[in-house]
């Protein structure tokens, strides 16, 4: 006599037969895979840019070395505006806590070129006693350069468009004849790529007054809580912006998703999420409805709905993983083949685990109207 | 009536003023008219009559694929009609050996895992259930054939596999629904011969639908449905 199968084993074999059934046609199990890599793609894709983005308008504030920020009131992005008082810098250095506070002088400037056009830079002036907000990933030259007179360091990825720049190439940058002291790589926000300077010899580029202060970048001392010298420093300086470097991250990061960036690429990503998931759905219910006597002969041998639902979640499962795969090895490859100085995608590891889950979730979601009509199925239609 | 006194065994199948009706008001239809029918335990039965006699409704009710509007239904001792919908695919697989007028195999699996499905399902091991279903496609003439899939067969070859498949584990009842409809006559006739050779040595009871004269000889006995009614037997089938 036999005895009753275990559900866990009963739903073994249905998967098994689900996945040799969705195996057998080819051509549907392509094309349904396809839809989840193109899902994936194009939404990692797209998440992948707007981190690469994100990352351009970060990437100073990261690199600058600053525990805290003192910036102009206002401010939401790093970028050239407002000025703060000269006088912040020695209230600054005064308060308690403080390690390091150094100026920092931003601004836009231009570049001449040899045929006589102009191109935009960002002109960073920075503070050589500290370097906080100097230049970093040199690839050419040493950041020491800028420490000669007339030297300036500029981005590696606009060497063609400055006019053929090399070391120690010669340019006319906002009036004033500089030298090329070095190249940095990538280093370009939304706006020009960054250029930098000595403090002193941007200001004089700029035409600015001698103690100009865009930002003043501060470290604190060993040991002490950022916050706590936050703190100190808003007490004393109410008037201005001060922020710790992470929290001014955060705050470029999202006002960059709320006003710029969010909108466009949360519409992209949605939209090949919805592509997928109609690809997914409609190729799971025609595989059922062309296979309607199958799922009928199934239910008449004695198969129960909870065993057809097995078989077709395992197909969808397998979709999921398959196309999750493909999907983001095709990603990865293409973030290898697009990333420049300019844009660069990136694909986070929590982004890498996330796709396989959310494609997972929509091909189940995908599954309900192929699984709604092989409920429905009567058995009795075997007989017809 | 073909109603015939059972002597000794409880019948296989004792059907009692079964109807079906489908659909309501104005357009229903009624399929069966109150049937009366017994079948003998490890009786060769042939269900005949013309297309929409009710042949094939009845042997769905009996098969545990359709519900009844009124009467019952008694297989192997549980009255079908009166069973909760979710004890049915359990009663079908445990106790009934289906075979549709198409092979109706999935053509995905081979043909010893069409077979070794049904087992599996009935809680047989895998490698039992593989080794079962061997035996079984050996029995029906297809060794050699057990790693084909259905699309390599020939319509009697995959016919055979629904017959293994209807057999494997040795189910008490077989339902044939046209067994031989899709096939040649040569190909009709040693299926049936061979659906009856396996069942008279395993002691199956079967009731096949059919209306194909060519195939009455194996019958122990035919029943003749029509208008939803078991007529008396006239004689024309002898």
């Amino acid at each position: 006599m036999n005895t009753e199968l275990p559900p866990a084993r009963r739903a073994m074999v249905m998967m098994r037969v689900g996945i040799t059934m969705m195996l057998k046609d080819r051509a549907r199990f392509v094309g349904t895979v396809a839809g989840v890599v193109f899902a994936v793609v194009l939404a990692a894709q797209q998440l992948g840019i707007m981190f690469g983005l994100l990352q351009k308008n970060t990437m100073f504030v990261d690199s600058a070395a600053a525990d805290i920020w003192i910036a102009p009131p206002g401010t939401e992005l790093f970028q050239p505006g407002q000025r703060v008082p000269a006088s912040t810098i020695d209230l600054a250095r005064t308060t308690p806590g403080v390690h390091l506070a150094s100026p920092l002088v931003v601004g836009g400037g231009t570049i001449k070129k040899p045929d006589g056009g102009n191109e935009g830079i960002t002109l960073i002036g920075t503070d050589t006693s500290t370097w906080l907000g100097g230049p970093w990933n040199m690839v050419a030259g040493a950041r020491e350069a800028i420490l000669q007179p007339d030297t300036m360091i500029f981005e590696t990825a606009d060497r063609e468009k400055f006019g053929g720049l090399n070391l120690e190439s010669i340019r006319e940058v906002s009036g004033h004849l500089v030298h090329v002291g070095g190249f940095t790589w990538g280093l370009i926000p939304f706006g020009p790529s960054y250029a930098f300077a000595e403090i002193d010899a941007a200001r004089d580029m700029l035409g600015a007054a001698s103690n100009r202060v865009d930002y003043v970048l501060v470290t604190v001392d060993p040991g002490v809580p950022t916050e706590e010298v936050v703190s100190r420093l808003k007490a004393r300086m109410p008037d201005l912006k001060i922020i710790s470097g992470p929290d001014f991250h955060t705050a470029i990061v999202t006002n960059l998703l709320k006003n710029q960036l969010g909108m466009s690429f949360g519409l992209s990503t949605s939209f090949g999420l919805i592509i997928g998931l109609v690809i997914v759905a409609l190729s799971m219910f025609s595989s059922v409805i062309d296979n309607l006597r199958e799922f009928g002969t199934l239910k008449a041998i004695g198969c129960t709905n909870r065993d057809l639902t097995a078989l077709v979640l395992a197909q969808s499962v397998a979709y999921a993983v398959v196309g999750s795969l493909v999907g983001l090895f095709l990603v990865t490859r293409m973030a290898a083949g697009i990333r420049s100085a300019r844009l660069v995608v990136i694909t986070p590891a929590w982004l890498t685990g996330l796709v396989p889950i959310v494609m997972l979730v929509l091909c189940l979601l995908a599954a309900i109207l192929a699984l709604y009509r092989v409920r429905k199925l009567e058995p009795g239609m075997v007989f017809r | 009536m073909t109603l015939e006194p059972m002597t000794g065994e409880a019948p296989a199948v004792t059907v009692r003023s079964l109807t079906k009706i489908f659909g309501g008001g104005a357009t229903a239809y009624t399929a069966l008219a109150g049937v009366d029918m017994d079948v003998r335990a490890r009786e060769f039965l042939m269900l005949v009559g013309p297309s929409g006699s009710g042949k094939t409704t009845l042997l769905s009710i009996l098969g545990c694929v359709l519900s009844a509007t009124a009467g019952s239904a008694v297989v192997l001792g549980r009255d079908v009609t009166t069973m909760r919908p979710d004890e049915l695919p359990a009663f079908r697989l445990q106790k009934i050996g289906f075979i549709f007028q198409g092979h109706n195999l999935i053509a995905a699996l081979k043909s010893r895992d069409n077979v070794a499905l049904v087992q599996e399902l009935r809680g047989v091991p895998h490698a039992q259930a593989l080794k079962d279903a061997d035996e079984m496609l050996a029995a029906v003439g297809l060794a050699g054939k057990e790693h084909s899939l259905p699309g390599d067969l020939s319509g009697g070859q995959k016919q055979r596999v629904a017959i293994a498949r209807a057999l494997v584990g040795a189910p008490p009842i077989v339902l044939a629904d046209e067994p031989t409809a899709a096939l040649d006559a040569h190909s009709g006739h040693a299926v049936i011969e061979l659906l009856k050779a396996l069942t008279q040595e395993r002691g199956t009871t079967v009731i096949c639908v059919t209306h194909d004269p060519r195939i009455f000889s194996f019958a122990d006995r035919i029943v003749n449905i029509e208008d939803g009614l078991i007529r008396p037997d006239d004689g024309s089938h002898s």
